[in-house]
């Protein structure tokens, strides 16, 4: 949903007026929705500004985003960064895996999401 | 074709190549099928995209930062590196807090990944300290004096018609040329 979220809020603020650039790791969610710029970093999600305790990396990150910025002509401008996570991609296969899951285990996530769209629901309603 | 079925012929998985990016929308439908949910998110799409180039030089612009992230809540469980998801800590509506000092956000709302990081380091999802950086070497012109909070939502019409008008009045506030927006 992050991604989705400010892929929207990309849209908004640029049809007002504000170039933009989003800074994300999951492509196909962002160019589904379609934004003026956007850098594809190809790390696990949660890591858009680059990798963890990595200095190099984050500023990297960041100024390649500054370049999207100043240099996309056009919207649906997507620059994919050269780093890698790892050398090993084996990380992409775990995301949401669950071929791998006993019966319990799919009906034990089933409650869970079901509890967790509970309290999210009533925090909501307190806020 | 029943539901049963056509929930068995939706989760028939091709295998990825391991150099493609994850296909986050295929993989998120069929593991929500497989534990048992059968009516797939319809993810926002629009064909036209808009486009405004920037007004001037990035060293005269002042940037705005949008993020997912949420401030720290002491009184909530955890919300800590490694912390499973953790819907309680979820915010409702746009925030904003001062870049004049490192904010403490965290993304135990969020479904990030646990497996393969750990959210131990803010400067991954949160690019203030390199924007400092690029302020004080002149690659940008400033920071905004505000960053922004957009609450994620599967309502997008909440988005679109609530959070992004409130991101954009708090911008024009502060008379931001330019945003980077950083999804977790």
């Amino acid at each position: 949903m992050c991604h989705q979220t400010v892929s929207l809020v990309a849209r908004h603020l640029e049809a007002n007026g504000i170039p933009t650039v989003v800074a994300g790791c999951a492509r196909d969610i962002v160019e589904h929705c379609g934004v003026p710029r956007f850098l594809f970093s190809d790390f696990p999600l949660g890591n858009s500004c680059g990798k963890p305790s990595d200095d190099e990396s984050q500023r990297e990150t960041v100024e390649r985003a500054l370049r999207v910025l100043e240099s996309a002509v056009d919207g649906r401008t997507t620059v994919q960064s050269p780093l890698r996570w790892s050398d090993d991609p084996s990380w992409k296969r775990d995301f949401s895996r669950f071929d791998n899951l006993t019966p319990e285990e799919l009906e034990r996530r089933r409650t869970s999401f079901n509890d967790q769209k509970s309290v999210a629901k009533a925090r909501a309603a307190e806020c | 074709m029943t539901t049963t079925e056509i929930r068995q012929t939706s989760i028939v998985i091709m295998p990825d190549d391991d150099h493609d990016p994850i296909r986050y929308i295929e993989r998120t439908r069929n593991y929500y099928l497989a534990i048992g949910f059968d009516r797939p998110y319809q993810w926002a799409h629009y064909d036209d995209v808009p486009f405004t180039p920037l007004k001037k030089p990035l060293a005269d612009s002042r940037i705005g930062i949008v993020t997912t992230a949420a401030p720290f809540q002491p009184d909530l469980p955890d919300q800590g590196p490694g912390a499973a998801y953790n819907a309680a800590a979820k915010f409702h509506s746009v925030y904003s807090e001062t870049t004049g000092a490192q904010p403490d956000l965290r993304i135990s709302h969020i479904g990030y990944d646990r497996i393969h990081t750990t959210a131990e380091d803010m400067r991954t999802w949160f690019p203030l300290e390199k924007l400092q950086e690029a302020e004080a070497s002149g690659r940008i012109g400033s920071i905004a004096q505000r960053f922004a909070g957009a609450p994620t939502t599967r309502s997008q019409r909440h988005t679109t018609e609530i959070d992004a008008p409130e991101i954009l009045e708090l911008f024009k506030q502060d008379d931001v040329d330019a945003a980077l927006l950083v999804p977790n």
